[in-house]
């Protein structure tokens, strides 16, 4: 297969492209992990959520931008994160093998909410205008600016995240509730209002990760579980509860992505990734930053 | 300020608090001694809400708070002072102490507190940019009783604040207990047999097998056979 330069260049773009998202959603996904320890299945629904309401608001055809869609939708993601783990995840944390039954109801309302899809929004792929017209050509490389787009708020909701965690009274409270449970119950934080704000905030995380890339590779009732495994994948790979290791992960998993599907082709893709996965931790079971227990 | 009356707790089969009855003066300053496992720290968690209890009744300022959660129990102006410290690792010693005055009646008064606690250990307020999990064991002593006062409680539960650190230190830490309470504060506080917390209490409890043995003054315990085997003798 011949191959030069400007694939090279094709193939970086892409997985710098993807990378950005998986970081953003495995930002969310170890947050909820490394605060609740709580795994949830429905992560990949979330995402499609987040594809499926932006659909809906752009084919209202009502003049409605992306910036109007993350406006809405953000709001409504946290909201529905919120409800969801106060009335789902909440009232098992008080049984013995709560995070298994945990892992079970999330699977639950995943199983829902992509049934919902399908009901509602019937069975075929939906896809979204891109965010950004045009591209940036120089010589023979074409920079979409879609792509461009999308990287750029990625790195911005990563960075917006970084920030609440750091500066607001609730970020630091979540902080301490991953650090040391016991201490944060001491000063009196309430554990359960932060449990369901973290699990809120990853919902955002997910359902802007599912707008943002829904352009490319579009929207359909059962195409969470992919990027739930990747998700995952990309969690494991860089240690549980992890936030570097899971940054660092994610652009790994989205290079390495773009490389696979280059070469081999897209239905390889899973493959590779458990191979390096299984190889990692066969090696490195704490993942590559992950810290035991 | 507090009274306990009639509390019971149990950890699974094991009924830790039988019974249990005690109260603390306004102001006062109360040593609870015991052997370990004998329900000593489990008697300041419940008061604490941080662990369950059975039967009985925890008064404070009149009001029974054995039902409510540690958050409302904080809020209302009582703080526990673990003996495992539980510090927030990554953070740094001014986090930290911020953190401690998360509640929301204390954050009104989370600068007064901070200078206060500033004021009060003079290390801390070096170290602040420094990383919690690096300080030593007396260093991170101080700073949770330091974050305890954050939360501008009026009553404090400490728990064995002298464990594992060296004599001159224990005595500093003694001192800071009676400088609270000259401040104002009511502390409750458990600890092993050491005459300068002795020394400084109002009344001292024992508790034994879950079941208070011995309820008084110091001298009182000194004239008692069996009690004056414990304290000189454990």
């Amino acid at each position: 297969m011949q191959f030069g330069m400007l694939e090279i260049i094709d193939v970086i773009i892409s997985g710098l492209t993807n990378g950005s998202v998986y970081a953003l959603m495995a930002l969310g996904l170890t947050l909820v992990y490394g605060v609740s320890k709580a795994f949830n299945f429905a992560y990949g629904s979330f995402y499609s959520l987040g594809g499926y309401v932006a659909w809906l608001l752009l084919g209202l055809h009502i003049g409605l931008g992306y910036g109007a869609v993350l406006l809405l939708a953000i709001p409504f993601l946290l909201v529905f994160g919120y409800a969801s783990e106060r009335l789902l995840v909440a009232p098992l944390r008080r049984r013995s093998d709560w995070e298994i039954k945990v892992m079970m109801i999330t699977l639950g309302l995943a199983l829902l909410l992509d049934n919902g899809y399908a009901v509602i929004f019937g069975p075929r792929v939906k896809s979204l205008p891109p965010i950004l017209e045009g591209s940036f050509v120089m010589g023979d490389v074409i920079l979409a600016y879609q792509d461009v787009g999308i990287f750029l708020l990625s790195i911005f909701g990563m960075i917006a995240f970084g920030w609440l965690l750091k500066n607001t009274r609730i970020g630091m409270a979540v902080q301490a509730v991953a650090q040391n449970p016991a201490g944060a119950q001491i000063v009196g934080i309430p554990r359960d209002v932060i449990f369901a704000a973290t699990f809120a905030i990853s919902t955002v995380m997910a359902g802007i990760g599912g707008i943002l890339l829904a352009q490319k590779y579009f929207i359909s009732p059962a195409g969470g579980w992919d990027v739930l495994v990747k998700a995952w994948v990309i969690t494991a790979f860089g240690g549980m509860g992890s936030i570097r290791g899971s940054l660092y992960a994610a652009f790994i998993v989205g290079m390495l992505e773009a490389v696979v599907a280059f070469f081999l082709g897209f239905s390889w893709v899973l493959f590779a990734l458990f191979g390096v996965l299984l190889l990692t931790l066969a090696v490195r079971p704490q993942g590559l930053m992950g810290k035991w227990g | 300020m507090l009274n306990v009356e009639n509390l019971d707790a149990h950890y699974g089969e094991f009924h830790v608090l039988k019974n249990v009855s005690i109260s603390v003066g306004r102001g006062k300053v109360v040593v609870m001694l015991g052997p370990n496992g004998h329900g000593k720290s489990t008697l300041l968690k419940c008061i604490c809400g941080l662990v369950p209890s059975k039967n009985g009744q925890i008064n404070f300022l009149g009001e029974d708070i054995s039902r409510l959660s540690s958050e409302r129990i904080v809020n209302m102006g009582i703080t526990y002072i673990a003996e495992n410290r539980e510090l927030f690792p990554h953070m740094t010693v001014l986090e930290n102490l911020k953190l401690g005055a998360y509640a929301k009646s204390a954050r009104p008064h989370e600068k007064a507190n901070l200078n206060m606690v500033f004021d009060l250990f003079p290390r801390l307020k070096q170290r602040q940019k420094q990383l919690a999990s690096t300080m030593s064991g007396g260093e991170a002593r101080m700073l949770a009783i330091a974050r305890g006062l954050m939360s501008n409680a009026q009553f404090l539960a400490i728990d064995e604040p002298s464990l594992g650190l060296q004599p001159n230190l224990r005595l500093e830490v003694f001192s800071i207990i009676k400088q609270i309470n000259t401040a104002g504060k009511t502390v409750i506080v458990v600890e092993q047999n050491i005459p300068q917390i002795t020394d400084l209490a109002d009344k001292i409890y024992l508790l034994e097998e879950g079941a208070i043995t011995f309820e008084g003054a110091k001298q009182d315990a000194l004239s008692n056979e069996h009690l004056k085997e414990i304290f000189l003798g454990m």
